[in-house]
């Protein structure tokens, strides 16, 4: 069994350790530090969270996410017909986006996040999984002034992140993770849905994981299983029609087992999680389950993330050893 | 402008809410966030910005008044700071590299003492006009906090409405004649409609004072027509930013003959100020919808995003806009 994170993990701890990206980020603002000390800070801060997702006992981690100012800004600002507009609310959290606003047809440029990734790879003592937000959530959080339906656009943006897979890959991504929380919201467009997820893994050889949460895959239940993934990330807090559903028809993939939840800093006991895990993953292979929070950390505060993850670690480990 | 004991018989002006914090308000309360001052100069200087603003709005000539807000940084937190059962938690990111320290519900919600009552009386003692309670909704309170106490969503919202309900009550008792209770997070959940509404009946229930919710107008058009079972007297409305909008949806579904509407004409998000006949355009629109007696004339949002001059140079239009308009139906 697989302890994991979902993508994001909170980029500033609280007193009294020292705020340090934050610190950075406002003397750039001011041209107080250069953008080569920014990037030197984003590295280090890089390295505390792959620290601390170990030291909490992942047994995969992922970079953090930690120079992503949200998870549509930093994929989007480096695609060609692109720009960016005002602050949005991200979904229904307390946490804020810039929308893309496309302009032009939508073509991937150059690596966004490879560098990023290899950094990450190169200072974990853990496996890293590369996190990319998907084609269909980018489209349906984007302002359309070009395309004219949500299929074509999420169709060039499925199209550009192939590529920017692709480049992963090359880099020696060995799990490339999509995070797609608009699908659950939209489950009528599953069937276009289907179709740009095909072409967004096209040609890729590395495994690839989909990671649906902020809510149920009730009515899209058990069709993703024909998804071109071989893993999938499930949302048991804010989805809890999860549980009957998996219980009525069996799951075939990997599963992501999301049940901590990521978006509130009630404390799950150890017990409690190991019990949830063995119950939702029983009759799976062990090592075809990867047990995770519900979504990103970045909702919590730091140290109650890692606290979260620590006992969740310990849970995987407890349930294990019950299914071996 | 309007003098005590003749007020106008419609088109009453009033503000959202929030002010600008002035800069020596802004400057102490980073200083005593920093520990560099004292509670006792802070509040000094609260009482100060909130004389200067409440003497603002009555040398304008606003009809109904907001005491502007000045003790508040986040109109969630300043609930938390002030709950028993709740306290801040630790920072979390809004966006960019901005962070706030989330409220955390960590026990039963319980209010040891009035907390917007002093303030409140404050400025009312400085008008010789009403002056607004504001609260925020029990809905918004639970869910832009975290909650570790209750079993489910609707136990915290419901023991918070009871919270929200006696402070609503103290203000009434001290006289409030509009009492304000915002509910921004509803549009974030609308599957939470009816019990965001039922919360705020606990809130309402039994008050004389006539109760206000402001909306914004994307979220109000997403929440309509389930919205408007809301039970309050008054809908506070965005309608300029969306060119009226609104209007067109009213006229379409109708609106309740027995609710009021608090119709935003200015947008608080430009620099530029609106003209004169843009304004009074706006408020013609608003008139299509609901007589002047249930229509109150207002910015579309709080003003705290605009520097004072600014805020002023707006209203100011506003005023000659409905005075103009008041003219031109005979109840002026």
């Amino acid at each position: 069994m697989i302890a994991t994170a979902v993508g994001s993990y909170p980029k500033i701890p609280n007193r009294p350790r020292p705020a340090r990206l934050r610190n950075a980020i406002n003397r750039f603002d001011r041209g107080q530090v250069t953008e080569q000390e920014l990037r030197q800070i984003e590295d280090e801060v890089t390295i505390e969270a792959l620290q601390e997702q170990a030291e909490a006992g992942l047994d995969l981690v992922t970079d953090g996410q930690i120079r992503w100012e949200d998870e549509q800004t930093y994929l989007a600002r480096k695609l060609t017909g692109v720009s960016l507009n005002g602050l949005l609310r991200w979904f229904d959290s307390n946490m804020y986006y810039r929308q893309p606003v496309i302009e032009g047809p939508v073509a991937w440029r150059e690596p966004v996040t490879v560098r990023a990734y290899t950094f990450a790879a190169e200072h974990s003592a853990k496996p890293v999984k590369a996190v990319l937000t998907g084609p269909y959530t980018l489209a349906r959080l984007s302002l359309d002034q070009h395309y004219g339906s949500v299929d074509a656009l999420a169709t060039a943006y499925a199209e550009a992140l192939n590529a920017e897979a692709k480049a992963l890959q090359q880099a020696g991504a060995t799990l490339i993770q999509f995070n797609e929380p608009a699908i659950v919201k939209h489950k009528d467009d599953f069937p276009q849905f289907a179709g740009l997820c095909r072409r967004l893994v096209e040609g890729l050889t590395a495994e690839t994981a989909l990671y649906l949460y902020f809510g149920d895959v009730d009515g899209i239940y058990p069709q993703v299983l024909e998804l071109p993934f071989a893993l999938i990330g499930l949302d048991f807090i804010e989805g809890a029609p999860n549980e009957a559903l998996l219980h009525r028809t069996p799951f075939t993939k990997k599963l992501g087992l999301g049940i901590v939840d990521a978006r509130n800093t009630r404390m799950e006991s150890v017990e409690h999680m190991a019990e949830r895990i063995r119950t939702l993953a029983a009759g799976l292979p062990p090592d075809q389950v990867h047990v995770s929070p519900s979504a990103g950390l970045e909702f919590l505060p730091r140290e109650v993330a890692q606290e979260k993850l620590r006992r969740m670690a310990q849970a995987v480990r407890q349930a294990e050893a019950v299914l071996v | 402008m309007t003098t005590n004991g003749s007020r106008p018989k419609g088109l009453l002006t009033t503000s959202v809410g929030s002010f600008a914090k002035p800069e020596y308000l802004q400057q102490a309360r980073n200083q005593f966030a920093a520990g560099k001052l004292d509670g006792a100069e802070l509040d000094r200087l609260t009482l100060q910005a909130t004389k200067e603003i409440i003497e603002l709005q009555m040398e304008l000539g606003i009809d109904i008044l907001v005491h502007g807000e000045m003790e508040r940084g986040d109109m969630v937190a300043y609930f938390g700071e002030h709950l028993s059962g709740m306290k801040l938690g630790g920072l979390v990111r809004s966006y960019g590299n901005r962070y706030y320290h989330k409220p955390v519900i960590y026990d039963e919600v319980r209010r040891e003492r009035p907390i917007t009552l002093e303030l409140w009386q404050y400025a009312q003692s400085l008008a010789d006009r009403p002056v607004k309670g504001m609260l925020t909704g029990p809905y918004t309170i639970v869910e832009w906090s975290f909650d570790e106490h209750y079993p489910s969503r609707r136990d915290a919202v419901l023991a918070m409405a009871q919270v929200v309900r006696s402070e609503a009550r103290d203000l009434e008792q001290a006289g409030a004649q509009y009492i304000q209770i915002d509910e921004p997070a509803l549009s974030t959940r609308r599957d939470d409609l009816d019990l965001a509404i039922e919360a705020m009946g606990v809130v309402t229930d039994g008050l004389r004072a006539k109760t206000i919710t402001h909306v914004c107008y994307g979220d109000f058009a997403s929440v309509f027509p389930g919205l408007i079972e809301m039970p309050v007297t008054q809908f506070d409305l965005e309608a300029a930013n969306s060119n009226y909008d609104l209007a067109d949806l009213f006229k379409e579904h109708g609106f309740p003959k027995d609710k009021e509407i608090a119709w935003g004409v200015l947008d608080v998000h430009r620099h530029s100020v609106e003209t004169l006949e843009q304004v009074k355009a706006g408020i013609k629109r608003g008139l299509e919808v609901v007589p002047p007696e249930r229509l109150y004339i207002d910015p579309d949002c709080g003003l705290k995003t605009r520097p004072w001059d600014e805020a002023a140079a707006k209203l100011r239009v506003m005023l000659q806009a409905v005075h103009e308009v008041r003219q031109e139906l005979g109840i002026e």
